[in-house]
């Protein structure tokens, strides 16, 4: 079986599924066996899940209105 | 005298002493390469491993294969030097002219004639080999290490076949009064068979070969991937099966691609991509591609020499430089010595010719090594080479020639391309609109660099102003939002360096991210969302993320918040795939160690 550190050599391929099947077999195989890895692949794919269901920085209009109606007028004015 | 300069090496310079211990002469080819005896090297190393070295098929098989490629292609050279060392190592004159002229008639077995019309296939047209070809072999005895050995001779016999036709070798030996120069009789008739469609495309899946899985800790040698490309691309670990020849074959990497005293590393993968192409290798030409892009290329300028190197902003010379390199590599019976002089006419020595041959010769190596072993693609290709759009010219004994990278899938249209033309033509209102469909991606950019969210809304103001002072540059090469996110990135960056806070967002040493060790390795909760409210997930998801260095802020901002594709955020902040990933990774740990206290088992124990 592969080791923890080749576990790790692998895990962001294997985040992004893009590991061939030998690979992804060896790592499922680890996974199955190893608590500490199978826990550290369990957290870091909830945050992803945590962080893109966020709805984080998200810019509302009330703030990006008048940016871009700050930058239009000095646009038209400079082109007039 | 060959085409280039030939100078006097040791008689113990080691690769002659075992090309004259294995053969019993120094062939002129090796001379032909005394500018640079590093790729001398490289050559005798493949040689002794590919060739010499006992394995699963026999020697005799394998020097067959290579004779009747060399024949195949009407390289004279080489059809000389094999047919000597077939007949060194026992083969008749009669054996040799049956084999030449009807090997149904050459005492083969069934077994030696499938796998001779297999590396026959992969040698003139190595995109219509599937799986089917595969099954052929193992369905007459062939097991996994008589299907890579015949891949890898194969490879070789392409390597030296190039290597011959861009040096011009004097001939060791005068070719025997009505030896064939060229394959006749069924076995050279597979033109039939080559003919690929649809079905046979779909067939295309591999890997043919299993390869035990190994990491950089358990075999050494992948060091010289490892600094040469950034990872070990799938194309390295689909050869685990036999770390002899992958070792070798690495070596002579070493020798050839990563020495910058000649032709530059950049010079070497736009060799590489411009073959690649021409050969239609989606594979390599993703790979050389994202490598370029790691050298600070942008990616529309590798999409452009994939296509057509000759439309690309590249110098003069380094476009002359290919269309050398592209008619050394796939249009060989084109090719001769004036070929040569036009370089050397524009300032070329021949240690740089020398190793754009050499280059050429390794890139249809891998090519050929990488289509017949089926190796899966590590990037999304960013042109896809169609297989049922491959046309044979009529009656082509070499269908490679008159295939060219025309036949691409045209890039997704962009959605702005309307707005962006009256856009710069000064139409404002098309500007405005541009600006609100993608004002949320600007800004997500900017607070990824500068870590608040005040700073960013701040910069978004410069940020249009920039856009729009520079929109008539834009060229459509790539779409327009990835443009826009590279001002964006360039206006935030310089306010960074303007508060004296700068770290850059270029790749450096301490990229390897992979050795980051996580910290907390408590589980969490089932469905840690479900404890907090809406808005509270959000602040700690953004207070975490804006505690990220820059560095990989940006990155989990673009790819986790944004939710773009791993190979749009490389291209939109100018790093390579590979970096963004190990980037990612490591913010997404960072940021998994800032959450861990909120959403860990209370109860569980923390795992040692």
């Amino acid at each position: 079986m592969i080791t923890c550190k080749e576990f790790f050599a692998e895990f962001a391929d294997y985040m992004e599924n893009q590991v061939s099947t030998e690979v992804r077999q060896e790592l499922e195989l680890h996974l199955s066996q190893c608590r500490a890895c199978h826990v550290l692949y369990d957290t870091t794919c909830k945050t992803v899940k945590i962080v893109t269901e966020s709805g984080s920085f998200e810019l509302p209009q009330s703030v990006s209105d008048p940016i871009i109606d700050r930058v239009m007028a000095r646009l038209r004015t400079d082109h007039k | 005298m060959s085409f280039l300069t030939e100078i006097r090496l040791q008689d113990k310079f080691g690769p002659f002493v075992a090309f004259q211990d294995a053969f019993g002469f120094i062939p002129n080819l090796l001379h032909a390469q005394t500018l640079l005896p590093r790729v001398i090297e490289a050559q005798a190393m493949l040689e002794k491993a590919v060739r010499l070295k006992e394995g699963a098929i026999p020697r005799v098989q394998k020097e067959r294969i290579l004779l009747c490629i060399a024949a195949d292609r009407q390289d004279e050279y080489c059809l000389a030097v094999d047919s000597k060392i077939l007949s060194s190592i026992g083969a008749s004159d009669r054996q040799i002219d049956d084999l030449l002229s009807d090997c149904g008639n050459a005492n083969l077995t069934p077994a030696e004639l499938t796998s001779l019309e297999f590396c026959l296939k992969l040698a003139r047209h190595a995109p219509s080999v599937s799986s089917e070809d595969i099954e052929a072999l193992r369905e007459c005895g062939f097991g996994d290490q008589e299907i890579l050995e015949a891949v890898l001779v194969t490879a070789l016999a392409l390597y030296r076949c190039t290597l011959s036709v861009g040096l011009g070798p004097e001939p060791d030996f005068g070719l025997r009064k009505g030896v064939s120069t060229r394959i006749d009789s069924a076995l050279g008739d597979t033109r039939q068979s080559l003919l690929p469609d649809a079905h046979k495309a779909a067939l295309r899946k591999g890997p043919y070969v299993p390869a035990p899985y190994l990491s950089l800790e358990s075999f050494s040698p992948f060091a010289v991937v490892q600094r040469s490309h950034g990872f070990i691309p799938n194309f390295f670990r689909a050869q685990t099966l036999r770390l002899d020849l992958l070792e070798a074959e690495l070596e002579a990497i070493d020798r050839i691609l990563l020495p910058e005293d000649v032709l530059t590393r950049v010079q070497k993968e736009c060799i590489l991509l411009a073959v690649s192409a021409a050969n239609l290798n989606s594979y390599c030409v993703a790979m050389h591609c994202n490598l370029l892009r790691g050298l600070g290329m942008p990616a529309e300028e590798g999409d452009q020499i994939a296509v057509d190197h000759r439309a690309s902003t590249l110098s003069e010379p380094d476009r002359a430089l290919l269309d050398f390199t592209v008619k050394l590599g796939t249009r060989s019976s084109e090719f001769s010595r004036d070929d040569v002089g036009k370089l050397q006419a524009l300032g070329f020595t021949g240690e740089q010719i020398l190793e754009c041959v050499v280059v050429t010769a390794l890139n249809n190596f891998a090519n050929t090594l990488q289509m017949g072993l089926g190796v899966e693609p590590d990037f999304e290709p960013p042109r896809v080479f169609e297989q049922n759009k491959v046309h044979l010219s009529d009656a082509s004994r070499t269908p490679i020639e008159g295939v060219h990278a025309a036949h691409l899938v045209e890039p997704l249209p962009d959605a702005d391309a309307g707005l962006v033309t009256q856009a710069q033509s000064g139409g404002l209102e098309a500007f405005e609109e541009l600006v609100r469909r993608h004002s949320q991606l600007i800004y997500r950019t900017l607070t990824g660099i500068l870590g608040n969210t005040a700073d960013a809304q701040d910069a978004m103001q410069d940020t249009l102003l920039n856009a729009f002072k520079h929109i008539g540059a834009f060229q459509g090469r790539s779409k327009f939002s990835t443009w826009l996110v590279s001002i964006a990135r360039n206006t935030g960056l310089q306010r960074l360096r303007r508060a004296k806070v700068f770290e850059s967002l270029d790749e450096g040493e301490h990229d390897d991210e992979r050795k980051h060790h996580p910290r907390q390795l408590r589980a969490w909760q089932d469905n840690p969302e479900q404890f907090h409210s809406k808005s509270e997930m959000r602040q700690l998801v953004e207070r975490g993320i804006s505690a990220l260095p820059p560095n990989y802020r940006v990155v989990v901002m673009l790819r986790d918040i944004e939710q773009l594709a791993a190979d749009d955020v490389a291209r939109q902040l100018g790093l390579s795939v590979p970096a963004v990933k190990t980037r990612l990774l490591r913010g997404r740990l960072m940021l998994r160690d800032w959450l861990s206290p909120h959403f860990a088992n209370s109860v569980g124990k923390a795992v040692q």
